[in-house]
């Protein structure tokens, strides 16, 4: 009895206080190695990126940080590079969709129903682009794209149609490189749609059928509910991280240009930092994408939790 | 936290080193003990004969002084000054850097280079620099106090397709000289061939700007005029708009603007404005394949051209008193007239000491037999200063410079307006 009153009223009696920090410490021993990694290597330098945004220094030890107050900010917000860069990361968002989710989507459930060998040989294939290390394919596409000598334009030209610039005319260099990023991704979001769609238990599927549901029906009405969470995981991470995945492309293809078509707020954050040595520009372009990116994110979890269903 | 610390233990590091070296501003008068330096070196991290030349280089250096050993540190050169500034910040203190002459202010006033004068005895640096072409020196200059060593230099020139020429029906033996003769020229090789007509490397990103500045130069404009940018007034204006209408005319080709020199060396191009560092490099791709050929670069109607320098010098930055001495022996090293033969010869680059074209201890045979070096070398005579931005936000102002010709060239809008409000957003960046 009297052990559960010391449980019941931690701050009463002075017998209850000796268990009290065994109680407590455990749990956070054990959370220690998480919470001190993500605080040194997220929140703290978030912090101080958040003071840097207010600096005008050049990241040199030797020279002075001058206060500048929310002048990198003005700065930033009248720039019309900032402005494109913004539709730009829109943009990115957008168009990754389709291959991000759409068609990786379609292409786990129709494997599915593959028998045998070919299965694995097809996701294969899907998968390889995804192992390939993303500087080498940006140099392989440079040499397929290019203009003159590239494969792709000479099998446009042998069909009669026009050669198109597609890194440096800005009507198609943006389109190119969200397929770039995109075709590095679809093996990826495959892989995981088709792990999500193996876990859904088949007896869902026998009933269905046995109830006379043909296989569109299975599809819509078991499948893709049941592959919901999946779905808006992936379509989650297309929207928070999507541009992101696009900078090696964007660095090693295009730097930005041409006329600034390809550049987006995380390139532009990079190049602010590493290119040009101007931290404070770059900490407030890194808060501007934090703040917009963490607004969406929390409307995402929401939407997340309202529309997933699941099994069980 | 820990960051926090380390950062603080890096400006004491600095600070200490900084204060340590003002102590020692001499440097030691011999070299008696064995000693290690570095040299953070661009030609070293390209895959061309550069790299070669620079190995073969430090080998002979090495082996006439050793107790000196060279630590080559390969960086690219867009990306070299970003290492030597993390190096500094990290403790790391390099000693020889090969660095370009855009970021000259800011290695001078701001990474703590060794000024020579400060650095050498008088008798000893009036040695070195007797022989060296006097505007290159000044090149390295700030202040009056040389920060840097001019080291590798070119200048822009006209490479061209000699076999596109003929397929259009102009004489290969008589290139372009004038900007008017190379719209012409470029308009006539895209209607005849299909090919690209012109394109200068003027807009990449490892370009930098000298091939701008120097079409703007040679057009009587300027960048700047001391804190006050000029880019966008009159004569660089006229520059940019004479670029702008190549464009619209096709003499001036639109091509991805990071390749230019694969579409050159493929044959694809018919005139190319471009440092005479690639020249190897380009009639290795040739041979065999086009007739490959240079000219001098051309100019605005009579007005005589204004070459600006691509390239870079050398900077000094040990603190230690025996490292400035081996520092400063591989710089006498690497601008002795041996040095530049191999320079000249297995890279491309400009000799800085002329009396060796024409010694034939040195270049004489190897002129003699590869006339192309001519117009580089001719073009030396009116070499003009490539400019730096100063303040703290130079990179940026470059930048925004660069963004606003690329705009004014190859975009829709009026080039005059264009450039005018890059010049408007940029000024606000510029000290006061």
């Amino acid at each position: 009895m009297s052990e559960t009153r010391a449980v019941k009223l931690p701050t009463g009696g002075i017998r209850a206080l000796p268990a009290l920090p065994r109680l407590n410490l455990a749990p956070w021993l054990y959370l220690a190695p998480a919470l001190i990694t993500i605080v040194v290597w997220t929140y703290l330098p978030l912090i101080e990126a958040f003071q840097l945004s207010f600096y005008q220094w050049n990241m040199l030890p030797t020279s002075p940080k001058r206060f500048v107050g929310l002048a990198n900010y003005a700065h930033l917000l009248t720039l019309p590079e900032m402005h494109a860069a913004l539709a730009n990361t829109a943009i990115y968002i957008l168009g990754l969709f389709p291959m991000s989710v759409i068609i990786p989507l379609a292409v786990a459930i129709f494997t599915q129903d593959l028998k045998g060998p070919m299965r694995n040989v097809y996701r294969t294939l899907i998968f390889v682009p995804m192992i390939i290390a993303p500087v080498v394919a940006a140099i392989v596409w440079r040499w397929l794209l290019n203009e003159d000598h590239g494969l792709v334009n000479v099998a446009l030209d042998t069909l009669g149609l026009h050669r198109i610039g597609f890194l440096q005319d800005p009507n198609f260099a943006l389109a190119t490189l969200i397929w770039i990023t995109g075709w590095k991704l679809i093996g990826f979001s495959t892989l995981l749609f088709s792990a999500a769609n193996a876990s859904i238990n088949p007896s869902y599927v026998e009933a269905a059928r046995m109830d006379g549901a043909s296989r569109c029906q299975i599809i819509r009405d078991i499948r893709l509910p049941l592959l919901s969470p999946t779905i808006l995981l992936l379509s989650m991470m297309t929207v928070l991280f999507g541009a992101q995945w696009s900078f090696t492309y964007i660095n090693v293809l295009t730097g930005g240009g041409p006329l600034k078509s390809t550049t987006n707020i995380f390139y532009l954050l990079w190049d602010y930092g590493f290119g040009s040595l101007s931290v404070g520009w770059s900490s407030a372009a890194g808060m501007i994408a934090f703040a917009g990116f963490t607004m969406i994110a929390f409307f995402c979890l929401r939407l997340m939790k309202r529309c997933s269903v699941y099994d069980n | 936290m820990f960051r926090r610390h380390c950062l603080k233990l890096m400006l004491a590091g600095s600070a200490f080193a900084l204060s340590s070296g003002f102590a020692q501003a001499q440097m030691a008068a011999s070299i008696d003990k064995p000693v290690t330096i570095t040299f953070y070196n661009y030609n070293l991290a390209s895959a061309s004969a550069g790299a070669d030349a620079t190995r073969d280089l430090l080998r002979e250096f090495m082996e006439a002084n050793p107790n000196i050993t060279v630590k080559g540190v390969p960086v690219p050169s867009n990306e070299i000054l970003s290492r030597v500034q993390a190096d500094i910040v990290a403790g790391q203190q390099p000693d020889v850097a090969q660095l370009v002459f855009r970021d000259l202010i800011y290695i001078a006033n701001d990474l703590g280079a060794n000024a020579l004068e400060v650095m050498v005895p008088p008798f000893e640096l009036a040695k070195q620099f007797e022989g060296m072409i006097p505007q290159g020196i000044d090149l390295g200059k700030v202040d009056n106090k040389t920060y840097g060593l001019a080291y590798t230099f070119s200048t822009p020139i006209l490479y061209y397709n000699a076999d596109l020429f003929r397929k259009a029906g102009l004489d290969p033996d008589k290139p372009p000289r004038t900007w008017s003769e190379v719209k012409a020229y470029g308009e006539a090789i895209n209607k005849a061939t299909g090919k690209h007509g012109f394109f200068p490397g003027a807009y990449g990103p490892v370009d930098g700007t000298f091939v701008y500045q120097a079409i703007a130069m040679s057009n009587g404009g300027n960048v700047r005029d001391g804190n006050k940018l000029t880019f966008a007034d009159a004569e660089g204006l006229e520059a940019v708009q004479m670029l702008r209408s190549m464009v619209d005319s096709g003499a001036h080709a639109r091509i991805d603007v990071g390749s230019h020199q694969d579409t050159m060396a493929s044959g694809n191009l018919g005139m190319f404005l471009y440092t005479s560092a690639v020249q190897s490099s380009l009639l290795k791709s040739a041979k065999g394949k086009f007739d490959l050929r240079v000219a001098a670069m051309p100019g605005f109607g009579e007005k005589p051209t204004r070459p600006t320098n691509s390239g870079s010098a050398l900077f000094v930055f040990s603190k230690d008193p025996a490292k400035r001495r081996a520092a400063y022996e591989l710089l006498k090293f690497l601008t002795s007239k041996q040095a530049y033969t191999v320079i000249t010869t297995k890279i491309g680059y400009l000799p800085l000491r002329l009396d060796i074209v024409d010694d034939p201890k040195y270049l004489a045979g190897w002129v003699a037999e590869n006339p192309m070096i001519r117009p580089n070398l001719e073009q030396l005579s009116r070499l003009t200063p490539n400019v730096a931005f100063p303040g703290p936000n130079y990179r940026q102002v470059e930048k925004m410079m660069m963004d606003g010709v690329r705009e004014a060239v190859f975009g829709k809008g009026d080039a005059a307006a264009v450039l005018k409000a890059a010049q408007q957003d940029a000024q606000r960046l510029m000290p006061r």
